[in-house]
């Protein structure tokens, strides 16, 4: 079964379109959404995360419609959420805020084990007993994972939980995401295409609230296929160019003739798929 | 002679592995096994893995379980559930330091009343106690004021019984305390518990009033038109006002029970942020 089924889904605050006619569907394994700041990726996941509604659209979560109590609730029992800024009562322990989350799941028998569980599965086994405000950024991310993980949802829905994180912090937490991605449904929003290019099986490109790429990461960089070629100097008509490493130009866009091609990465296929306007905005 | 000089028998060994020693020999045995690798070794023999297991995760639960604060500890002792306990200690209105807010704003009312020595009618206190849980539920559940706001939202416990838990354990604390004030009061009479009728009907009111304006905005615009109201009734010199004659207390009684029943209609708004993110939720309007 699709684990979830999105056809048409739109949703405007007062004047702005946040979402329009939106449509994918999710399976089993990390699914990344890739978009800038700005795209609509965290109203997208608050609705999937039964947070806020959309205007229109129709929308199924693990076979039920979030749009009535009932749909909700049976979607929220299967839920793991980690919000873009997972709020942390300040004077809790690790633990005592993720038993604090099993409570709102309504967990009742083992409630600490399971705690204890989850805290394990994202190795804060050493640090439960710490308040949350001495623990690092990164540690703080893994308490709002290890609260996501309560009760083994079948979809967990993370919203950009690699920002402010050291390249270190960083890895470990793409490994965590790819290990929890086994067996269930993830859903990781990002504006890192590292992240999407080390643990995603598939990946939804974002922008202006549609929808422009969906399929795997190797797609999307195919997507700039024989459009990425490299110069001594700043192509004229490139879309974006930047220099690199060893002094050259990576440029995108239409290539002149004769123009030395290179092998694109996802970031090209990204870069290519968002529109024109972007793309001249983060060129300049 | 030292620990090193003996080591203990098997049959001890097993007697202390299963509990069954006795003093002085425990403590004997206790101390040597304290200071002898060899013995520790040998006496790892003799005990089940499988309850030694057992005994530190024991030990680990007992050590990493939530220890409960005093607000925690008290509802506790009043009788509550150790989860619900746990939810309302994250209210912010129950917190020492709004307490000690609402207790300093009461002692402050009370010692004017003193200091005024007068019989009029304790207008300060009757004004300022009913605002007093409307701002405290105000600040006790939305998303500037929760910091796990989104995530309770999205949990499966209903938000509709979790803001009506954190709003009874508001009433409540301010009640008591309010109680407290106007038995202080230099002149006790019916009129000085006048503030019970508006204390209800205005949090309710605010409530009923939120998902179409937000938590703030709601708490904000009904206790403004309660101190327009008020001012508008008062009589200047007497300090005398309608609202807590009979009649008006009665009024009062019924904008509650209308409010409660406009509450429980649209109860099921709070199932989402969606009304609350479009009027009051700056981050929802930030949103990406």
């Amino acid at each position: 079964m699709t684990t979830v089924q999105a056809e048409g889904l739109s949703l405007r605050f007062g004047r702005t379109t946040a979402l329009k006619d939106v449509s994918f569907a999710l399976d089993d394994g990390v699914t990344g959404l890739l978009g800038p700041n700005g795209a609509g990726k965290t109203t997208l996941l608050r609705i999937l995360a039964t947070a806020i509604p959309a205007d229109a659209g129709q929308l199924r979560i693990l076979g039920a419609d979030p749009r009535g109590a009932a749909g909700r609730l049976a979607v929220r029992r299967r839920l793991g959420y980690l919000p873009q800024n997972p709020g942390f009562h300040p004077h809790f322990t690790a633990f005592e805020f993720v038993d604090y989350i099993a409570i709102l799941k309504e967990i009742v028998a083992g409630r600490h084990d399971e705690v204890r569980r989850v805290l394990h599965a994202v190795g804060l086994d050493d640090q439960r007993g710490k308040k949350i405000k001495a623990l690092s950024g990164g540690m703080r991310q893994r308490v709002g994972l290890a609260a996501a993980l309560l009760d083994d949802p079948a979809l967990v829905i993370l919203d950009e939980p690699t920002v402010g994180l050291d390249p270190e912090q960083r890895l470990r937490f793409r490994e965590l995401i790819a290990h929890i991605g086994e067996g269930r449904t993830v859903l990781l929003s990002t504006h890192q295409t590292e992240d999407v290019a080390t643990v995603c099986q598939r990946v939804i490109v974002l922008n202006q609230g549609r929808i422009p790429f969906e399929g795997e990461p190797v797609a999307l960089a195919g997507v700039a296929r024989g459009r990425v070629w490299t110069s001594p100097a700043r192509a004229d008509g490139a879309l974006a160019a930047w220099r690199t490493g060893n002094g050259d130009y990576h440029n995108i866009g239409d290539p002149p003739p004769g123009a030395r091609l290179v092998d694109p990465s996802i970031e090209d296929g990204y870069l290519m798929v968002i529109d024109a306007a972007s793309l001249a905005g983060r060129a300049a | 002679m030292s620990a090193r000089d003996w080591h203990v028998a098997d049959d001890d060994l097993r007697a202390y592995a299963d509990g069954a020693a006795q003093p002085p020999w425990l403590w004997s045995t206790e101390t040597h096994l304290a200071a002898c690798p060899r013995c520790r070794q040998r006496l790892a023999e003799h005990v089940d893995p499988a309850a030694v297991r057992a005994g530190w995760a024991r030990l680990d639960a007992e050590l990493d379980a939530p220890r409960p604060g005093p607000v925690e500890a008290l509802l506790v002792r009043l009788g509550l559930p150790a989860h619900t306990a746990r939810l309302l200690a994250c209210t912010p209105a129950l917190r020492r330091s709004w307490l000690t807010a609402v207790g300093f704003a009461l002692a402050v009312t009370t010692a004017a009343a003193h200091l005024a020595r007068s019989n009029t009618v304790p207008i300060p206190l009757l004004a300022i106690a009913p605002l007093l849980p409307l701002i405290g539920v105000a600040i006790s559940f939305g998303p500037r004021v929760d910091p796990s706001y989104e995530l309770a939202v999205v949990a499966p416990l209903h938000t509709f019984r979790l803001l009506l838990l954190r709003c009874a354990a508001v009433l409540s604390a301010t009640t008591a305390l309010t109680g407290v004030a106007s038995l202080a009061m230099p002149e006790y009479s019916p009129v000085v518990l006048g503030w019970l009728a508006p204390s209800l009907a205005l949090t309710l009111l605010s409530l009923a009033l939120t998902p179409r304006f937000g938590p703030v905005t709601a708490a904000l615009a009904v206790g403004f038109g309660w101190l327009a109201l008020l001012g508008a009734t008062v009589h200047v010199t007497t300090g005398e006002s309608v609202l807590f004659t009979a009649p008006g207390q009665a009024g009062l009684a019924a904008i509650a029970a209308a409010a409660a029943m406009a509450l429980w209609k649209v109860r099921a708004a709070f199932d989402t942020n969606h009304h609350l993110g479009r009027t009051a939720d700056p981050t929802t309007r930030r949103t990406t």
